[in-house]
């Protein structure tokens, strides 16, 4: 029997991986939607689910909708506007990127069981996808040039945090509450990073953000 | 305490109405003093009955659940006070005509706003009982008055004096912490009164630490450098507070740590004594030396904050050899110092401001004939000066006399207090003949001669808002002088919160305020005497008038009058080690000699050490670490990454 939430999970792992290795920033952007879908359902679809409340409901709607559609249209509406051309230039190949993604999924489990919590079942796997979700996050951050790739990667970021919230709360929507604050302050994110971008680049003529270091004194 | 949260709140209240209203340029400025005038009033009110010798009144509320807040009003707070609620209102009257430019009424409305932010956090300081309170508040102090110094922020000079000031200002803050810290660390209490419970070891700490901090707001002279760059920048009649009343809060901070160390050791009254003569002799020196009207009245202020110094280190010699007479005195005289350079350096700043305004000239060599144009200004100004010199028959004369009193009380002490006394006694003198002489340039210069540039020959009398402060000033300055008993008393009154003071019986106490009444009286009376018998003998004679310093010749010139470097330099030269002076001279080779030139200018010792022995060196050293900042934003994140992990791992 074909257990959902681990598929969930292994859908989100594969996006992972795929992020790290896609080539093109409108293929990125899509896998971010993808990703971001899965992540909010995840909460629900965990086996010691209680009933849910209606607001619980429309929260995780909302969720869906911000994560899924908002801030992924944004983006997309941002690579398309300022005509940033669509590759995206890594310092670190692809290939080794989906190496070091694997390599980082073995460390995550690594992690998870030398942290020795007492998990529910099933949460430890929601553990180590979220740690492999954050430092993927961060490594998309490092190991590209452009402005728009280190806003997806604080996007993963956060993605692994609501995890990680997921793997070590008791269910309850109230406490994503706070978990909705950091998504308010990725929006912010999101739109200030579109006004930079512009101001990259009708500076520089470019997104890259190499370029910024000709900024500093 | 009603009446004084009451009075605060209306100032608050007052920049807010500021702010609201301040399209309606002249309606905002006339409500804003009047609610102004009206919260000092009541702030007056509620400190007259402690002032009379009533009890101490306090007033304390908890701040997020984990902290006390309290603030009393004692009658050493109620002295200090005193100036606040007297001085600000006229400051604030002053701006009236002073700040005419309708076309700024936004930056005006937001000036007004902090500067009753500054004197509500004045207040607040002078009355915090706690050390989270008094660090609030200092802070909120510290602040509001750079944000009145930025007023004028799109001319370099000003940002750059204000990014001085803030620099100054919260080292010293970084200071007064420190020492708070380990007194919490020490006592485990928040409040002042469990101050007295600490070793020894850590109280000298704690006084020293304090005194770094509490020294750069009042400007003490290696920590006085934000004072000659602030002063000029800020409008004047923000100077005149910031001179005349913030810079006391500095003195009152050390008065209040004294108090409630209760430290009676020698090195204290020693350290604070020499810190009074070099802030009080340097001070004055590069008062002189200096050819700015509003950097020089800065460098007055650190030599008043010397004399002020000079009495509290006689004060606390005589408390640490049990000399309660010589202890009271000198305390009294620097208390009174205090009141009395509050009012006598407002009134200055105002005159300084008021020609400033008319003319737009501050440097001493444009200036020059203003007595017969601004006559009010001139005259007001005449006897601001003749007051800070310290001569009678006015208040400066009064406080520095009580100084010089508890000095002659410990010479008869023995060792090394006396040593001490004696030099200060000597430095005090010293100050005293220098300040004239620095005095005498400043009216000489600017009010009287002929005028050197067209626009102060034509500038007019400024309007009664301007005039009627520095009159009232004036005339309290006169009134102290003339009636000293009741402030003396005052100050009297003031110390008792010193616990390790026993202070001189009342009987001499007045006799001493007696004779002083009655010496200035009497240099009053003399005065008048000698105006009334010049015009009874040149009563039939017929008189002329030519051009001052025109020597006789036909067609004199205003060139040939003293400038203000002629006039000061040779005094200026006599100090030279301990000041820079540069001349760039072209000297004259022919017998018909062209056009030559002859510039000079002072350094501030202090200023040079402190960019050659420590901004440089850092400079360097840091520009060494440049390499960190490469402008990577994938690397930066990596350093947060490096540091995450190291805090996981180590912590």
């Amino acid at each position: 029997m074909i257990n959902i939430s681990q598929s969930i999970l292994v859908i989100t792992l594969l996006s992972v991986l795929l992020s790290l290795g896609s080539t093109r920033l409108t293929s990125l952007v899509k896998i971010m939607a993808l990703q971001g879908v899965m992540v909010s359902l995840t909460p629900l679809f965990l086996k010691d689910h209680g009933s849910f409340g209606s607001g619980a409901i429309i929260f995780f709607q909302i969720m869906i909708l911000i994560k899924g559609l908002l801030i992924p249209g944004l983006l997309y509406m941002a690579v398309k506007r300022i005509a940033i051309k669509r590759d995206i230039e890594p310092f670190i190949g692809y290939h080794a990127s989906i190496l070091s993604g694997l390599a980082i999924i073995l460390v995550s489990v690594f992690i998870t069981n030398s942290l020795r919590l007492t998990l529910p079942a099933g949460h430890d796997i929601v553990l180590i996808t979220a740690i492999t979700t954050m430092a993927s996050g961060f490594f998309l951050m490092m190991a590209r040039s452009k402005a728009i790739t280190q806003v997806i990667g604080y996007l993963m970021l956060e993605n692994g945090i609501y995890l990680i919230g997921t793997a070590l709360t008791k269910h309850s929507h109230t406490l994503y509450v706070v978990e909705f604050g950091v998504l308010l302050d990725l929006l912010v994110g999101v739109m200030i990073m579109g006004i930079i971008l512009h101001n990259i680049n009708s500076a520089f003529d470019d997104v890259d953000t190499t370029l910024l270091g000709r900024l500093k004194d | 305490m009603d009446t004084f949260l009451l009075s605060l709140t209306v100032l608050f209240a007052g920049g807010m109405f500021a702010l609201i209203a301040h399209r309606q340029f002249s309606l905002m400025k006339a409500g804003y003093i009047a609610i102004t005038v009206a919260g000092s009033l009541m702030g007056l009110s509620a400190i007259w009955p402690t002032l009379q010798g009533g009890s101490p009144v306090s007033f304390s509320t908890t701040w997020l659940h984990l902290f006390t807040l309290s603030f009393t009003v004692d009658s050493l707070s109620a002295f200090f006070l005193l100036p606040i609620f007297a001085i600000c209102p006229l400051a604030v009257l002053y701006s009236f005509h002073y700040m005419e430019n309708s076309e700024q009424c936004g930056r005006v409305a937001a000036n007004y706003f902090f500067l009753n932010v500054l004197v509500v956090s004045m207040a607040l300081v002078a009355s915090a009982d706690n050390l989270i309170g008094f660090a609030l508040v200092w802070e909120l102090m510290s602040l509001s008055s750079f944000f009145l110094v930025m007023y004028e922020y799109q001319k370099e000079a000003t940002r750059k004096a204000g990014y001085i000031y803030f620099i100054f200002t919260h080292v010293g803050a970084l200071c007064i912490f420190a020492a708070f810290a380990l007194a919490y660390s020490s006592t485990g209490s928040y409040d002042f009164a469990s101050f007295a419970d600490m070793p020894a070891k850590v109280k000298a700490i704690v006084f020293f630490l304090a005194l770094a901090g509490f020294g750069s707001k009042a400007g003490i002279f290696p920590m006085h450098m934000w004072l000659p760059h602030a002063h000029p920048a800020a409008p004047s009649h923000i100077s005149a507070v910031m001179s005349g009343v913030m810079i006391k809060m500095g003195i009152y901070g050390i008065f209040r740590l004294y108090a409630s160390l209760g430290v009676t050791d020698l090195i204290f009254g020693e350290v604070v004594l020499c810190l009074g003569i070099i802030s009080g002799i340097l001070g004055v020196v590069y008062a002189i030396g200096n050819q700015d009207l509003k950097k020089l009245l800065a460098y007055s202020s650190v030599e008043n904050i010397g004399i002020i110094l000079i009495g509290m280190g006689i004060g606390m010699i005589g408390v640490a050899s049990g000399n309660m007479v010589m202890a009271s005195f000198a305390f009294a005289g620097a208390l009174l110092h205090v009141l009395n350079h509050s009012i006598f350096k407002t009134l200055l700043f105002l005159g300084a401001g008021a020609v400033l305004h008319k003319t737009g000239g501050k440097h001493l060599d444009l200036l020059g004939g203003l007595m017969k144009k601004m006559p009010t200004t001139g005259k007001t100004f005449l006897i601001g000066s003749v007051s800070i010199s310290g001569l009678p028959p006015t208040n400066g004369y009064v406080g520095e006399f009580l100084i010089y009193y508890g000095a002659f009380h410990g010479l008869t002490l023995g060792g090394s207090s006396f040593l001490f006394v004696m030099l200060a006694i000597i430095s005090l003198a010293i100050i005293g003949g220098l300040a004239v002489a620095c005095f005498s340039k400043v009216v000489g210069m600017v009010f009287l001669g002929e005028p050197r540039t067209e626009k102060a020959a034509t500038a007019t009398e400024a309007g009664f808002s301007v005039t009627l402060p520095m009159i009232v000033l004036a005339a309290a300055s006169i009134f102290i002088g003339l009636f000293p008993e009741p402030f003396i008393n005052l100050v009297f009154l003031g110390l008792n919160g010193i616990k390790s003071l026993q202070l001189v019986g009342p009987e001499e106490v007045a006799i001493v305020a007696g004779n002083l009444a009655f010496i200035a009286r009497l240099f009053l009376a003399i005065f008048l005497l000698s105006v009334a018998l010049r015009k009874l003998f040149y009563l039939k004679k017929e008189i002329v008038r030519g051009a001052t310093w025109g020597c006789g010749f036909t067609q004199p010139t205003v060139k040939i009058q003293y400038t203000g470097t002629s006039y000061g330099m040779s005094i200026v030269d006599f100090f030279r080690p301990f000041v820079r002076i540069r001349t760039s001279y072209s000297g004259i080779t022919r017998i018909f000699p062209g056009r030559t030139t002859y510039e000079s200018r002072i350094d501030d010792i202090a200023e040079i050490t402190l960019m050659d022995r420590i901004v440089s060196p850092l400079l360097y050293l840091l520009g060494k670490l440049r390499w960190i900042q490469h402008g990577h934003i994938q690397l930066y994140i990596g350093y947060i990454i490096v540091t995450i992990i190291a805090l996981l791992l180590f912590i």
